[in-house]
């Protein structure tokens, strides 16, 4: 894939990195509780372990809401803007409603595979739209298969913790992935938008062998045949 | 053939017609959950859907029907009713509901109070089959006599736990033909027994 890095809208870095903030104080909370082993301690030690973490708890929540109102400060109603879930347009410029929807969409995806929390990169849909939009593609297969892949590859999904998986771990990636580019692909109304991505990801779990094994150099055409195959039964 | 109508329950509305509708995922989805709700109030049990399950039955639905669709377009009518039976097969295989409790309205002589789950899935498939019939070839369906006779769900029952494919052939028969009961989920062997003498 090309290194080359195309230049960004402003608002998405800043948006990233706030996420990114964000990610880190909640993902931090959890290890905190879920590591510390404060039933298992004998008194007092245990009533002083509690109440420590629970001050801990109250300080991440603290600047996980500071560091959320000043993204919804900094960048306006984009935050919000982002959770309605739009087809992105196949266009030149079409990179930051892409990855816009995208971002919104992954987020969305991800619990319905039992993924608890992850961490989406909005960047990585950008740039892997970018390098995907250089290429010329026969038809909207084509370009969703040579995204995945270089989706994949970008990392646009990381640091993901999983609750109860409904699939094989290494297959949640891709699977996600495949899921949000075949709900772009099928045709539903704004209204029927939240269900057909519900459906597309409960296609992509029941076909989640087949679009695991779709990786490799003939990764791109078997993901496109899928694609073809499934986006008018979402 | 049966006095019985088909029983509508209450499909969802759509805007394209009902042989599209019924292969995407998502109205597939939300007509069964509404028809197992109806069909649980009618017979006096919930039903519990695993909608995995359903989603997995209905991928291998539509591979079974991209396999077996015929080319020759004279076939075309013939196929609408094999695919509600192959429908019933992979519903059969693999049951994504179960009854909550006993069915407390239903008649105790009747299928739906010995298998709700299996009649309800049954009357799932011939309700979908009747509406888009109905609107593609404007034709009612009407039910075999076989309906009402337990002895053929007894049989349903006990034949789909080892092989799926009867159900099939189950269908076929509510809906008054002869199955091939040798291969009674392949739509080209389908009148091979019907030309036997």
């Amino acid at each position: 894939m090309s290194s080359h890095s195309p230049i960004l809208p402003d608002p998405l870095p800043l948006r990233e990195a706030l996420r990114g903030l964000r990610h880190v104080l909640r993902r931090g909370g959890h290890s905190l509780t879920e590591t510390l082993p404060v039933e298992t301690l004998p008194e007092p030690a245990a009533k002083v372990a509690e109440k420590l973490l629970r001050e801990a708890e109250s300080l991440a929540r603290n600047i996980d809401t500071a560091a959320s109102s000043l993204a919804k400060f900094v960048l306006g109603d984009q935050v919000n803007d982002a959770m309605h879930l739009n087809i992105p347009a196949a266009a030149k410029d079409g990179a930051s409603p892409f990855a816009t929807s995208f971002y919104v969409a992954l987020q969305s995806a991800l619990p319905r595979l039992g993924v608890k929390d992850a961490f989406v990169s909005e960047i990585a849909a950008y740039e892997s739209y970018e390098q995907s939009m250089r290429l010329n593609h026969a038809d909207a297969a084509d370009l969703a298969a040579d995204l995945m892949m270089r989706l994949l590859e970008n990392r646009v999904l990381r640091d993901l913790r999983p609750a109860v998986l409904r699939i094989p771990a290494s297959a949640v990636e891709a699977v996600a992935v495949f899921a949000v580019l075949l709900w772009q692909q099928s045709n539903w109304s704004y209204s029927e938008s939240e269900e057909a991505l519900d459906a597309a990801t409960d296609i992509a779990i029941a076909i989640n062998a087949e679009v695991a094994q779709s990786q490799g150099d003939s990764g791109p055409a078997q993901l496109a045949a899928l694609f073809r195959k499934y986006a008018c039964h979402v | 053939m049966s006095d019985r109508p088909v029983w509508r329950g209450d499909l969802p509305p759509t805007n394209e017609p009902l042989r599209l509708a019924v292969r995407r995922l998502r109205w597939f989805k939300q007509a069964f959950l509404r028809f197992a709700q109806a069909c649980g109030q009618e017979l006096g049990c919930d039903f519990a859907v695993d909608e995995g399950k359903l989603a997995d039955v209905f991928i291998r639905w539509i591979d079974a029907i991209e396999q077996q669709k015929p080319k020759d377009k004279a076939e075309r009518r013939a196929f609408f009713e094999f695919a509600a039976a192959l429908m019933l097969r992979e519903l059969t295989a693999d049951m994504p509901l179960k009854a909550q409790g006993p069915a407390t309205k239903a008649d105790h002589g009747s299928a739906a109070f010995f298998w709700p789950e299996g009649y309800c899935c049954t009357t799932f498939c011939l309700s979908v089959h009747a509406a888009a019939k109905e609107q593609e070839f404007h034709q009612a369906t009407e039910l075999d006599a076989a309906f009402d006779d337990l002895r053929h769900w007894w049989s349903l029952r006990e034949n789909a736990h080892q092989d799926a494919a009867f159900s099939a052939g189950f269908l076929q028969v509510l809906l008054g033909n002869k199955p091939n009961w040798a291969m009674p989920d392949v739509f080209v062997a389908r009148f091979k027994t019907e030309m036997e003498p």
